[in-house]
């Protein structure tokens, strides 16, 4: 990150250069053709980003008057306190907001440990066998598979197979397992590129002076991997937290229940995607505007969980 | 590198909303408990789990009824679920739930079901709901027979674009009314909604006998509309899908399509000539609109005589019957005093004859 800048100061025209020779550079550079093409690729990188963000803002715009409303006149709190009610004019997102937090912190816990050591495995020790070649191309491939086939995998494995005491069913647990799954492919491969991204130079370096294979990876490798490899959990977690299809085949509740307190990880729950894919379904005239209330409280807290991951990164990355 | 004030700033742009969101909020917190829908008391001596799954056409109904018992006594722990009729039977039959939520009587290879595992049931019927066939608001068609409806959307009627296509077929089946030139989109229930079921075996089969009688279609052909038509499981994409086309026309239950706007709620006659009746809660209770279907609940009798906070809440659930089912929206029944009896009897198998 730290080189990104460096590189696109503009660089001095060597002054050993024949002035003839530096006058071709110059009016190559400063042709027009040059100048209009260059400006026209980077008119087409503005539209790009302009359709992206058109996306978003549309997005946003369509919720933001409706959302805010609901919210001015119910208050944040009482929102974010209740949990679900029939009555759209009572409802509140309390039990997705326990379930999705609940559920980030424990793909946190299992996903960042097993992914990353995976990849340290991938990279540093398995050595370019077919072995490990073939284990890199069933990874990538399990990162393109429809997170509902891990939902069937979840149902199976922590749901209704051996975990089942563990899990108690259909349970946040159960959901936060799946998930974990779910992003291990995305957080394995993008740890493993940036653990290949380390200049082998340092890792030669090491083994000269006499470090362990261990002490390589830990000291010269990781330390400076980590900025791509927290960047990959942080993709993995976003991609986790906006899953609804697998969680309701997990089965997240999407009506009322009792339970969905914090730390009760084995009963009843719900998520803020699963309410989203289930609250629209029901009478628009009357829960129009929870809908979007639901939508805004979503965004801010997955961006939240974001940003905290990324305040994290750059702690970790300040350090060189 | 980014710097630190920008970092300060990117997790700022999160805080601030959240806070100024919260700054907002008015502490008001009267319009919170709402009335409860019925004056039924619930027995607060009882405590224990209940769980509930089934029809999602029925689950407004249970979920309001659990939330007026809970707010009475919080210690019995409630849950309830929408995944669909036929899903919600398959977990009742396997001891998974005490209550089976159903838009529809209980098939008989789903009762079989229960009787191999041994649950024996309570079948109560709890309310009634119309399905609505709808059409765009300024639609210049002004009654459907099911002779029509099965002209336009059965078996027969696959590759039909313009509604006067179907005019023969209608025709045929000893209707006259006239269709107009505009194209024929149908936007309605999937094959896996019991609405869907409903309509096909209220309208589509009854016209259907007669075409079979008569050797112009197979037997089997009869139980299911034309394949040809954008199907949706969400009743809100349906109404948007007919009120946005001059030739839109579908069904939906008509608890949604009452509360739509845009639409015209068909007049419906059986028979061709007969006459139009408009679905209302008034013509839908007395059986004078011809498509209508019964609500029910299942009960799982041997848990309802261990669980005590099973048998009180299905007390609570009768006690206030009607006004539940009004509450949320759908007809209740001329007389629930059967139900009621069933219950108290504790009679189990379905009433169906």
């Amino acid at each position: 990150m730290s080189i990104d800048t460096t590189q696109t100061a503009p660089r001095p025209t060597p002054p050993t250069a024949p002035a003839s020779a530096s006058q071709a550079v110059s009016t190559q550079i400063e042709s027009r053709r040059r100048d209009l093409a260059s400006s026209a690729f980077q008119l087409m990188l503005i539209a790009s980003l302009m359709i992206v963000l058109a996306a978003l803002l549309a997005t946003l715009a369509s919720v933001a008057p409706g959302g805010l409303e609901v919210l001015r006149s119910r208050g944040v709190a009482d929102f974010i306190q209740r949990p679900f009610s029939i009555r759209p004019q009572q409802t509140g997102v309390y039990q997705g907001i326990v379930g999705t937090v609940t559920s980030a912190l424990i793909v946190t816990l299992v996903a960042f440990p097993l992914g990353l050591a995976s990849a340290i495995w991938i990279e540093e020790y398995a050595g370019d066998t077919r072995i490990s070649r073939l284990i890199n191309v069933v990874i990538r491939n399990l990162a393109g598979v429809p997170a509902i086939v891990y939902g069937l995998l979840g149902y199976a494995i922590f749901v209704a197979g051996p975990f089942k005491s563990i899990t108690g069913g259909r349970s946040v647990l159960s959901a936060g397992l799946t998930l974990s799954v779910l992003v291990l492919p995305i957080v394995i491969i993008t740890s493993a590129e940036a653990i290949r991204a380390v200049p082998s130079s340092l890792r030669d370096g090491g083994y000269a002076m006499g470090a362990t294979r261990w002490q390589v990876t830990r000291t010269l490798v990781l330390p400076n991997a980590i900025g791509g490899i927290l960047t990959g959990t942080i993709l993995g977690l976003a991609r986790a937290l906006g899953e609804a299809a697998p969680l309701i085949l997990i089965g997240a509740k999407q009506s009322g229940f009792s339970a969905g307190n914090w730390g009760d990880l084995t009963g009843d729950f719900t998520a803020l995607p699963v309410l989203i894919s289930d609250w629209p379904t029901r009478p628009v005239s009357q829960w129009d505007g929870v809908t979007q209330a639901l939508i805004l409280v979503t965004l801010v807290i997955i961006l939240g969980i974001n940003a905290a991951g990324i305040v994290l990164r750059n702690r970790f990355t300040d350090k060189d | 590198m980014i710097s630190k004030k920008l970092r300060l700033a990117m997790a700022t742009s999160v805080v601030v909303p959240a806070l100024a969101l919260g700054a907002c909020a008015k502490k008001d917190s009267s319009a919170n408990n709402a009335d409860p829908a019925t004056k039924a008391k619930a027995d607060t001596s009882v405590s224990g789990k209940i769980v509930v799954s089934g029809s999602s056409t029925v689950e407004p109904i249970t979920a309001l009824v659990r939330e007026d018992f809970i707010a009475q006594n919080g210690n019995v722990d409630i849950s309830v679920d929408g995944p669909g009729t036929g899903d919600g039977f398959k977990l009742f039959c396997n001891g998974e739930t005490d209550i089976s939520d159903a838009s529809r009587p209980i098939k008989d290879e789903e009762a079989q079901a229960c009787v191999d595992t041994g649950v024996e049931f309570i079948e109560l019927k709890i309310g009634i709901d119309g399905i609505s066939v709808i059409a765009p608001e300024a639609s210049p068609v002004k009654c459907l027979s099911f002779a029509d409806l099965y002209a336009l959307v059965g078996p027969e009627s696959e590759g039909f674009t313009k509604w006067t296509d179907a005019e023969p077929l209608a025709k045929q089946l000893g209707s006259n009314t006239s269709f107009p030139d505009a194209n024929l989109v149908i936007t309605a229930p999937g094959t896996e909604s019991g609405t869907y079921d409903s309509f096909v075996e209220l309208v589509i089969e009854s016209v259907g006998k007669t075409r079979v009688k008569d050797g112009k279609i197979a037997e089997d052909k009869i139980g299911a509309t034309r394949a040809d038509y954008s199907a949706s499981p969400d009743d809100n994409s349906i109404i948007e899908g007919v009120a946005s086309d001059p030739g839109g026309l579908g069904w939906v239950g008509f608890a949604f399509a009452d509360q739509a706007e845009g639409l015209k709620l068909m007049p419906i006659t059986k028979d061709p000539g007969g006459t139009c009746v408009e679905p209302s809660s008034a013509t839908i209770q007395d059986g004078s609109y011809p498509i209508s279907r019964s609500l029910y609940i299942y009960v799982n009798k041997a848990k309802a005589e261990q669980n005590k906070a099973l048998a009180a809440f299905i007390d609570f659930y009768l006690d206030g019957l009607d006004g539940f089912v009004e509450a949320a929206d759908y007809i209740p029944l001329e007389d629930s005093s059967t139900t009621k009896s069933l219950w108290t009897a504790r009679t189990v198998g379905t009433q169906q004859g």
